[in-house]
C-alpha cells in the first residue's frame, strides 16, 4: 500500500432507505474516502446497535463510479425518445444555473397554474421520503414556486404499504406499523419482507426476538429472506391473504368462545363494537346531541357512547329510537327500529369466512389456519402487564404484518382491516408487546403521534380526511393526481402527493378520462433521485410519457433512463460530499424507536470527484436566478430544511433579501436545532456537528404507545365499524356523478363499513380477458419482492453491490419452481422471456423450491437500458410487466405488484456461471 | 504484527454464528471487503444462500462461511515457505511476501477459505482514485484468506480494547453484523461471550469428522426452534448432485493440467528410475543403459517440474519451497529431486551400484512425496482417500514399467531377465484395477460427492480398457508369447501411460470437486413437515 500522509474518520448518516437513518464513518486517506464503518459511538443508544447495512458500504464506489456525470450538461437534441441520442454535452454551472434559473422565470411568470388549474412546474423524487434527507434546502425553493405538482409518482402507492399508511394513521396514528418487537413473542406475517425492508434496526430488533425465542409465521407465495428465518412458512396463493386473515377472525368469533378468550375491555370500551348500527347502515345517534349509541344491558336502554354504560350490548338486535347521521346530511329519524351492536354486524360479517372456505380460496389447510389463530390467541395473553419505565401497561406480545403486496391496491382495505381487528380483539394495538404505529405523515404535527390523537364527536381519532361535501369538495382537482378530490383518506399533507393516485397521472397523460380537467405536462419536470422511467408500474409506458415533457431538470449522478429524456443535467453532490443536518430519533419508520432524539450531519469527507455541487447552492443559485429568492429564504426560515429558524424562542433566521452560503445555511439550522434540544442551554454550530456527528437527549419509550393517551382521553379505536368510510364514500360517490364521473366507480364499491372479501385473484385474471388474452396462456402469478442490497440506494450501477448481492438467490434473474420450470424444459441459468398482457422482459432462469409452482419472482426492479454497468446484468423487472389501469387502482389510488405472465425459453448463451 | 506475547498465548480466538440470526443480508461480507480492501470477486466473509428439501417441505438457511482458524489447520503443514503459519492464539496467518502461490494451502482447506488472484482487475474495468489508494500489490500471485481481522484484533488489545466486545478491536464481520448473528472472542475465556453462547447453545462445528477442530462455531436452536438431524432431502445424491446448490463444491481451480503434468510426468519418470534400478539390480540391466534410462527419466521429471513452476503464482520465489521440509511433501519433493538428480548424475560419471541404487530409492521417495502432496490436500475428497499414496506409488510404478517397455522395445535393448518387465506389468496392471476398483467403489464412503463420483464412473471403464485390459493383455501376449513381436510389449506400456496419463489427469482437473460445505444440523424451520412445531404442541 501506497505511505498515508493524512488519515481521519468523518462522521455522517445514512438514509439510502426509509429505515434510515443510521450513522457511518468514512475513512479518508489523503483526501480519497477509502473506507465505510458503522459509527459505533452510537451502538447503546440506536435501535440497531449503531450499524449501517449493507448498502451503506456502496456509497464508496458510487463517489469513485467512473461514470458519474463530470459536470452540468445540456441537451442539443430536441427530439426525446429511448432511441434519440440526447446529445449531452458540458456546460459551466453558470450557464446551467442562468438557463434553468431563466426557465423559471418565464415559468413563472404568468402565475404557477396553467390553463388547467394545475401548477406548470412539477417535481418528482425517489419514494419514502429518503430524497428530503439529501435534497438540502430545495424544498424551500419548491415551496417559494407558488405552487408545484408532486404527484407524478415513481412507484410510489405501488411500491409502499399503501393502504397502512391512509387506514393506519385513521386507526392508530400508524403510518407505518411495526410490532413492539423487544416485547413480542409471536408474529404472524402476510408476506411482510421486513428482514429485506426494516433497516438495521428491524433486522437487529427481530434477531434479538429471535434469539429470545420469538415465533415468527411467514405467509407468503415464496420463501422470502424474512420467511427464511421464519419458524415457519406457509406458501398461500398470492393475493388471497385475505381469505386468511378472515378465517382467522372466524376461527377466533364464530368458532371459539370468543367472550373468554379476546380482550373483552377493549372490545366492550375501547372500540366501536358495542355502537349500536341503524337499518340504513349508520350509526344510532341521540337526536340532540347526535352521539352514537350503545345498548346497556343492566337498564335495557340506549345511551350515548360516553355515558356511564354498566354492561354494553356487543351481540342481538335492540329496539331503539335514534337518528342515522347519513351522507350529504341526510338523516334517518327512528321512533323504534331494530339496532345491532357493530360487533353483532361484525359477527353476521364474517361468519360465512370459515376456514374451510378459506382454504378452497388460499390453498393452505383449514386446520393450519385454525392453529395459526389459535397461537395467536394464546399467545396474546390477554390481561397481562408490563412495567415500562416504571409504568405497568398491558402486554400483549402479538403482531399481525402485511407485505406489500398484500396491503396495496385491491384487497388492501381488507386486509389492513382484518389485521387491525385481530389485534383489536385481543387488546395488542398500541401497547408493549403489540402492534404500534411508529410515525404520522398524514396527521400533524409530524413530529408527535398524540398530539394528533384528538376526539371526535363520535368518540374517536379526528382525522383531516378532503371533504366530500357538496360544498368543500374540490371538485378541480389541484394537482394532476387528483389526491384532494377522488381520495378522501388521504388528506392534505405535505405526503399526500405521493400518496395519492401517483401512477394515474401517466396514465390520463395517455388516456385522458372523461369530464376532467385536460391533463396538460407540467412546463419543467424537477426530478431528483429518482427513475420513475424503471420503478414505475409498466415503466417502458411511463418513460414514453417523460419523453414528452418539454423541459426537463434531472439532478444527475450518472446517465438513467429518466433523465436520458432530460433538457438539462445538473450533478449533484452525493453522499459522501455534501452537507445537512437532518433529525434522528424518536419514533419513525419501519422500526426504528428510540429511546432518543436529536440530530446528525452528512458532511463531505473526501475530496470531490467530479464538477458537483451541493443541492442547498443549486437551490439558492436557482432561487436567486429565478427571482423567487426572498420566499426561497423565509421557507427557510420557517423550517422547510428541516427547522424552524425563528420561532418566539429563539431567532436564528437568515437575512431574506440576500443569498446564503452552504455553511451559513446550517449553522444557522444547527444553532436552531440545539437550542431547541437543549432549552438554549447548549447552542452549538455546525462545526460542532461536524466533529461529534450527531447530537441526542432522552425521549421516553412510554411515547412508542398510543392507547394509554386514547384511554386518558375516552377515545375509541374507531373499529370494527367504518362509518365515517360509508359516508365518505357515499358523498364522494355524489359528487362524482354530479360531474358525470363514472370512470371511479369500481372504487366507490369499496367504501364500505366492513369489506367484503372478494375473490381478488380474479381481478387479474379478468385483466387479462379485458385486454382480449386468455387467461389460460398466462399461467403464472409473477410477483417481487425487496433487495435489501438495492432497495432505494439508487445504486444498481455499483458493482460491488452486485457481487455481494449475487450471494442471495433471485438476483441473477426470475425465480421459478424447479419441478415446474423442468417441465417447462428449463434448467438453472437459462435465457427466458416473461410475458403478460401489457409487456414482457428478459433474464435467466433460476431454479429453486422455495416458491409455489404457479408463481415466479423477479427481485428488485431493474430492466435498465442506459444505466452504465447496469444495463449490462441484464435481470428482469416485474415494472415492465405490469400495466396502468384504472382497473388495477383501488379507492386509495394504488396497485398491487402482481401480474399473470407466461414464461417460455428464450434465445442465446445460459447465464455464465459466477 | 504476528509476533506472539506470553498473553496471547492463553486465548483462541474464534466466532460463534447463530444460523437464527443470520438474514443473509451480506453486510459482513462487504464490510469485510471494505475493512480488508479486497479485490473483485474475493469474499474472505461469505454468506451462502441454502435452500434444502422439496417444494412443499423446503427449508432455507443462511450460512457464514470463511476461514475457521482450526485449531489443527490442514493448510499449515502442508505450505512449502512457511508463508501460512498458525500463532499461538490460533489465529491461522498468512505472510504475502513468503507465499509462491503453489495453492497447497488452497486444495488443503476444506472449507474454501483460499483464494488466489493472479491478474489485477477492477470493479469499474480501470482503476479507480479509491482503489489505487487501498492496492495491495502484495497480495497478488499468493495465497489470501480471512485473517480474522488480525490487525485490529492486535491493535486493539494493545490499545487496551478487549476484542469481541470492543468494535474497533472485533473482527469487521463480526462487529459490523446487523443481527450480531456473529460473534467474536475468546474461547480460553469461559466468561466471554463466545465460551457462553457455546455453553449455553446446541452447536456444530462444520466437517468436524476431517479432524479440523474449526473455530467458528454454529447455534441452530432457538426456543421456537429446535435443531434437527440431517435427512435423505438435506444430504443425499440429488442435493448434493446439483452444482447450483451452494454447499456442493465446485472442482478446484488451483491446480490445472500443468499441474497435473507433474503428476503425470513425474510418475512416469520417477516410476522409470525405480523400475530401471530394480531391473539393474535383478534382472541384469547394464550400468550403462540405466544410466541412459535415468538421464531420460530425470528429463521428464524436469519437464512435469516446469509445468508446475509455470502454475505458480510468484516464479521467482520458487526456490522458497525448500523451507519445510519438517511438514511439507512439497519441500520433501524438492529435496528427494535434490537428491535424485545429484545420484543419477553421479551414477553417468562413476557408475556406481550404491549411486544407481541411491537413485532409485531417491525416485521412489520423490513418487511417494507427489502421493502424499495429493493426500495432504484435504478440501478435495478425491485426493485425500486414504488410498491415494498406494494408488499413486502403484501407478507410478506401473508407468515405470510400461515406460522402460517403450525404452526396451524402441532401443531393442535385452538383458537377462527381460522377462520379468511383462510380467511386472501384468501385476501391477492388476493391482491398480484392483485399486483403482476400490477407489470408485469406496468413493461414496470416503466422503466424495457424487458430482466426482459421477465423473469417476463414467470414466471407469475407459480406465479399464486403456489403462488395464489392453496393456496387461499385451504384456500377457508377451508373456507367453516366445516370438512376440518387441512392439507388443511396447504397445504394452504406451497403454499404460496413456492409462495413469488419463486417470491422473482425470482427478486433478475433472474430478476434483472441493469439499463444499455442510450443516451437522439445521434449525428446523420452514414449510410443510420442516416447520416449527406448533407452540400449541410445545407441551
Amino acid at each position: 500500500m501506497n505511505e498515508i500522509k493524512t488519515r481521519k474518520q468523518v462522521p455522517i448518516f445514512c438514509y439510502q432507505c426509509v429505515a434510515g437513518p443510521d450513522l457511518m464513518k468514512v475513512e479518508v486517506e489523503d483526501g480519497v474516502a477509502t473506507r465505510i464503518e458503522s459509527n459505533y459511538d452510537i451502538e447503546d443508544e440506536h435501535p440497531g446497535g449503531g450499524r449501517v447495512c449493507v448498502k451503506a458500504y456502496g456509497l464508496i464506489q458510487k463517489t469513485y463510479n467512473p461514470h458519474r456525470i463530470p459536470s452540468p450538461m445540456k441537451r442539443t437534441n430536441p427530439r426525446k425518445g429511448k432511441d434519440e441520442d440526447p446529445g449531452f454535452v458540458p456546460i459551466s454551472w453558470d450557464e446551467a444555473m442562468e438557463i434553468v434559473g431563466q426557465k423559471i422565470k418565464d415559468t413563472l411568470a404568468g402565475g404557477p397554474l396553467d390553463e388547467s388549474g394545475y401548477p406548470k412546474i412539477a417535481a418528482s423524487f425517489g419514494g419514502g421520503g429518503t430524497p428530503t434527507q439529501y435534497m438540502g434546502t430545495f424544498p424551500a425553493l419548491l415551496s417559494a414556486f407558488g405552487g408545484v405538482d408532486l404527484g407524478f409518482g415513481a412507484g410510489q402507492g405501488v411500491k409502499c404499504y399503501h393502504s397502512e399508511h391512509l387506514y393506519g394513521e385513521l386507526w392508530h396514528r400508524a403510518f407505518i406499523v411495526a410490532p413492539d418487537t423487544p416485547h413480542c413473542n409471536y408474529i404472524v406475517s402476510f408476506g411482510h419482507n421486513g428482514d429485506a425492508s426494516a433497516g438495521v434496526a428491524g433486522i437487529w430488533r427481530h434477531a434479538d426476538g429471535r434469539a429470545r425465542g420469538m415465533k415468527r409465521v411467514q405467509i407468503e407465495p415464496h420463501l422470502s429472506v424474512t420467511g427464511a428465518v421464519s419458524a415457519e412458512w406457509i406458501p398461500v396463493k398470492p393475493k388471497t391473504d385475505v381469505a386468511f386473515l378472515y378465517a382467522m377472525i372466524n376461527r377466533i368469533l364464530i368458532e371459539r368462545p370468543w367472550r373468554e378468550i379476546c380482550d373483552m375491555e377493549r372490545i366492550a370500551d375501547d372500540s366501536n363494537a358495542p355502537y349500536l348500527i341503524g337499518p340504513n347502515g349508520y350509526f344510532m345517534r341521540d337526536s340532540v346531541g347526535l352521539k352514537p349509541l350503545i345498548w346497556d344491558l343492566a337498564d335495557d336502554t340506549a345511551k350515548p357512547f360516553d355515558a356511564e354504560i354498566k354492561d354494553p350490548a356487543l351481540e342481538g338486535a335492540y329496539p331503539c329510537a335514534g337518528v342515522e347521521d347519513g351522507p350529504d346530511g341526510q338523516r334517518w329519524e327512528h321512533a323504534s327500529v331494530e339496532a345491532r351492536p357493530a360487533h353483532q354486524k361484525l359477527l353476521d360479517h364474517i361468519e360465512p369466512y370459515t376456514p374451510e372456505w378459506a382454504a378452497e380460496e388460499c390453498d393452505v389447510p383449514a386446520d393450519k389456519i385454525r392453529k395459526v389463530a389459535d397461537e395467536f390467541i394464546e399467545q396474546a395473553t390477554v390481561g397481562a402487564t408490563i412495567e415500562i419505565e416504571g409504568r405497568t401497561l398491558p402486554h400483549r406480545p402479538v403482531a399481525i404484518l402485511l407485505g406489500k403486496t398484500v396491503n396495496n391496491g385491491w384487497g388492501g382495505y381488507n386486509a389492513c382491516w382484518a389485521r387491525t381487528l385481530l389485534l383489536t380483539l385481543v387488546g395488542a394495538l398500541e401497547v408493549p408487546g403489540g402492534m404500534i404505529g411508529t410515525n404520522v405523515k398524514l396527521n400533524r404535527p409530524a413530529d408527535d403521534r398524540k398530539t394528533s390523537a384528538v376526539i371526535n364527536r363520535d368518540g374517536f381519532m379526528e382525522f383531516p380526511f378532503n371533504e366530500t361535501s357538496k360544498q368543500e369538495w374540490q371538485a378541480k382537482p389541484h394537482i394532476r393526481n387528483a389526491f384532494r378530490t377522488l381520495v378522501p383518506l388521504v388528506a392534505d399533507s405535505a405526503w399526500s402527493p405521493a400518496l395519492g393516485p401517483a401512477h394515474l397521472p401517466w396514465l390520463f397523460q395517455k388516456r385522458p378520462p372523461e369530464n376532467w380537467p385536460k391533463p396538460t405536462k407540467p412546463a419543467m419536470w424537477f426530478c431528483y433521485r429518482t427513475n420513475p422511467a424503471i420503478s414505475s408500474w409498466n415503466a417502458p409506458q411511463v418513460a414514453e410519457r417523460v419523453a414528452e415533457f418539454p423541459f426537463i431538470v434531472a439532478f444527475a449522478y450518472t446517465h438513467d433512463e429518466t433523465n436520458h429524456f432530460a433538457d438539462i443535467l445538473l450533478p449533484e453532490n452525493t453522499d459522501l460530499e455534501s452537507l445537512q443536518l437532518i433529525q434522528l430519533g424518536n419514533t419513525k419508520f419501519i422500526e426504528q424507536l428510540w429511546g432518543h432524539e436529536g440530530w446528525c450531519i452528512r458532511q463531505p469527507a473526501g475530496d470531490k470527484v467530479v464538477d458537483s455541487r451541493d443541492m442547498t447552492d443549486i437551490a439558492t443559485a436557482l432561487a436567486e436566478r429565478g427571482g423567487i429568492l426572498e420566499a426561497y429564504n423565509k421557507a427557510i426560515n420557517k423550517g422547510a430544511a428541516g427547522m424552524r429558524l425563528v420561532t418566539g424562542d429563539y431567532d436564528y433566521g437568515l437575512d431574506e433579501t440576500r443569498p446564503h452560503g452552504l455553511e451559513e445555511i446550517w449553522d444557522a439550522t444547527a444553532k436552531a436545532a440545539s437550542h431547541d434540544m437543549s432549552n438554549g442551554e447548549n447552542v452549538v454550530g455546525i462545526d460542532w456537528f461536524k466533529e461529534h456527528g450527531y447530537m441526542l437527549r432522552p425521549f421516553s419509550k412510554l411515547h412508542w404507545y398510543l392507547y394509554p393517551h386514547l384511554k386518558a382521553n375516552g377515545i375509541r379505536f374507531e373499529l370494527p365499524y367504518q362509518e365515517r368510510i360509508l359516508r365518505h364514500g357515499t358523498q364522494l360517490a355524489h359528487r362524482l356523478h354530479e360531474i358525470g364521473v363514472e370512470w371511479w366507480d369500481e372504487q366507490l364499491e369499496e367504501y364500505e363499513p366492513m369489506p367484503t372479501y372478494e375473490r381478488f385473484p380474479d381481478i387479474w385474471l379478468n385483466y387479462v380477458r379485458d385486454q382480449g388474452g386468455d387467461p389460460d396462456a398466462f399461467p403464472f402469478w409473477a410477483l417481487t419482492a425487496r433487495s435489501m442490497q438495492y432497495s432505494w440506494g439508487a445504486n444498481v450501477g455499483i458493482p460491488m453491490i452486485n457481487e455481494v448481492a449475487s450471494n442471495i438467490a433471485g438476483h441473477k434473474g426470475v425465480i421459478i419452481n424447479r419441478k415446474r420450470a423442468r417441465e417447462l424444459g428449463l434448467e438453472e441459468g437459462d435465457p427466458v422471456t416473461i410475458q403478460s398482457i401489457s409487456g414482457e422482459t428478459r433474464g435467466y432462469a433460476v431454479l429453486r423450491e422455495g416458491i409455489r409452482p404457479d408463481t415466479v419472482l423477479m427481485i428488485g426492479q431493474f430492466d435498465h437500458w442506459k444505466t452504465p454497468y447496469a444495463k449490462d446484468l441484464n435481470l428482469p423487472s416485474l415494472n415492465s410487466l405490469t400495466d396502468l389501469s384504472l382497473k388495477l387502482t383501488d379507492s386509495t389510488g394504488s396497485g398491487s405488484d402482481i401480474t399473470r405472465v407466461k414464461i417460455t425459453k428464450g434465445d442465446g448463451p445460459k447465464r455464465a456461471a459466477a | 504484527m504476528n509476533e506472539v506475547d506470553s498473553d496471547m498465548s492463553q486465548r483462541r480466538w474464534g466466532m460463534v454464528v447463530d444460523v437464527n440470526r443470520c438474514v443473509g443480508c451480506q453486510t459482513c461480507t462487504i464490510a469485510c471487503k471494505h475493512a480488508n480492501d479486497t479485490v473483485p470477486g474475493v469474499q474472505w466473509r461469505r454468506v451462502l444462500d441454502v435452500e434444502t428439501g422439496t417444494f412443499p417441505d423446503v427449508e432455507r438457511v443462511f450460512m457464514v462461511v470463511g476461514c475457521q482458524h482450526c485449531a489443527e489447520p490442514p493448510c499449515v503443514p502442508v505450505c512449502p515457505t512457511g508463508a501460512t503459519k498458525q500463532r499461538a492464539d490460533g489465529l491461522v496467518t498468512m505472510d504475502y511476501d513468503l507465499c509462491i502461490g503453489c495453492a497447497s494451502c488452497a486444495v488443503a482447506c476444506p472449507y474454501q477459505a483460499r483464494t488466489i488472484v493472479h491478474d489485477k482487475e477492477f470493479y469499474f474495468g480501470k482503476e479507480t482514485l479509491q482503489e489505487e489508494a487501498v492496492a495491495h500489490d502484495e497480495r497478488f500471485g499468493v495465497a489470501q484468506k480471512c485473517t480474522f481481522c488480525i490487525d485490529r484484533v492486535d491493535d486493539g488489545v494493545a490499545a487496551g480494547l478487549s476484542p469481541g466486545v470492543d468494535p474497533d478491536a472485533t473482527p469487521a464481520c463480526a462487529a459490523s453484523c446487523i443481527a450480531s448473528a456473529i460473534q467474536f472472542g475468546d474461547f480460553n475465556d469461559p466468561g466471554s461471550h463466545v465460551s457462553r453462547l457455546v455453553e449455553e447453545n446446541s452447536h456444530f462445528q462444520m466437517h468436524a469428522e476431517l479432524g479440523t477442530d474449526p473455530q467458528i462455531k454454529y447455534l441452530y436452536e432457538t426456543p421456537a426452534v429446535p435443531g434437527r438431524d440431517l435427512t435423505e432431502a438435506d444430504t443425499g445424491d440429488e442435493a448434493m448432485s446439483d452444482p447450483a446448490n451452494p454447499l456442493v463444491g465446485q472442482p478446484q481451480t488451483f491446480w490445472d493440467m500443468r499441474a497435473a503434468m507433474n503428476f503425470i510426468l513425474g510418475g512416469f519418470g520417477a516410476g522409470m528410475i525405480v523400475v530401471a534400478c530394480l531391473l539393474y539390480l535383478f534382472a541384469g540391466l547394464d550400468g550403462a543403459t540405466l544410466t541412459r534410462m535415468n538421464l531420460g527419466a530425470a528429463g521428464i521429471i524436469a519437464v512435469g517440474l516446469f509445468f508446475v513452476w509455470l502454475k505458480i503464482g510468484r516464479k521467482l520465489r520458487a526456490p522458497l519451497a525448500i523451507l519445510r521440509p519438517q511438514t511439507s511433501w512439497m519441500s520433501r519433493e524438492i529435496y528427494a529431486v535434490g537428491v535424485l538428480y545429484p545420484a543419477i548424475a553421479a551414477g553417468f560419471l562413476w557408475q556406481l551400484p550404491s549411486l544407481h541404487f541411491l537413485a532409485g530409492a531417491a525416485a521412489l521417495v520423490f513418487l511417494y512425496c507427489q502421493a502424499k502432496i495429493l493426500h495432504m490436500a484435504k478440501g478435495i475428497p478425491t485426493w485425500r482417500v486414504p488410498m491415494m499414496p498406494a494408488m499413486l506409488v502403484a501407478t507410478g510404478l506401473y508407468e515405470g514399467v510400461g515406460l522402460s517397455a517403450i525404452v526396451v522395445a524402441v532401443y531393442d535393448i535385452s538383458f537377462e531377465g527381460g522377462f520379468l518387465l511383462p510380467l511386472a506389468g501384468i501385476l501391477l496392471g492388476l493391482i491398480n484395477y484392483g485399486l483403482w476398483r476400490m477407489y470408485v467403489q469406496g468413493a461414496e464412503a470416503n466422503g466424495i460427492g457424487p458430482l466426482s463420483r459421477g465423473i469417476l464412473e463414467s470414466s471407469t471403464i475407459k480406465l479399464n480398457v486403456s489403462g488395464h485390459l489392453i496393456p496387461v493383455a499385451l504384456f500377457a501376449a508377451a508373456a507367453a508369447w516366445v516370438a512376440v513381436p518387441a512392439w507388443v510389449p511396447g504397445a504394452a506400456g504406451v497403454f499404460v501411460l496413456i492409462g495413469g496419463g488419463f486417470w491422473k489427469a482425470l482427478v486433478i482437473t475433472k474430478a476434483c470437486h472441493q469439499q463444499g460445505y455442510a450443516f451437522a444440523k439445521f434449525p428446523r424451520r420452514g414449510s410443510g413437515s420442516l416447520a416449527a412445531p406448533s407452540i400449541m404442541d410445545r407441551d
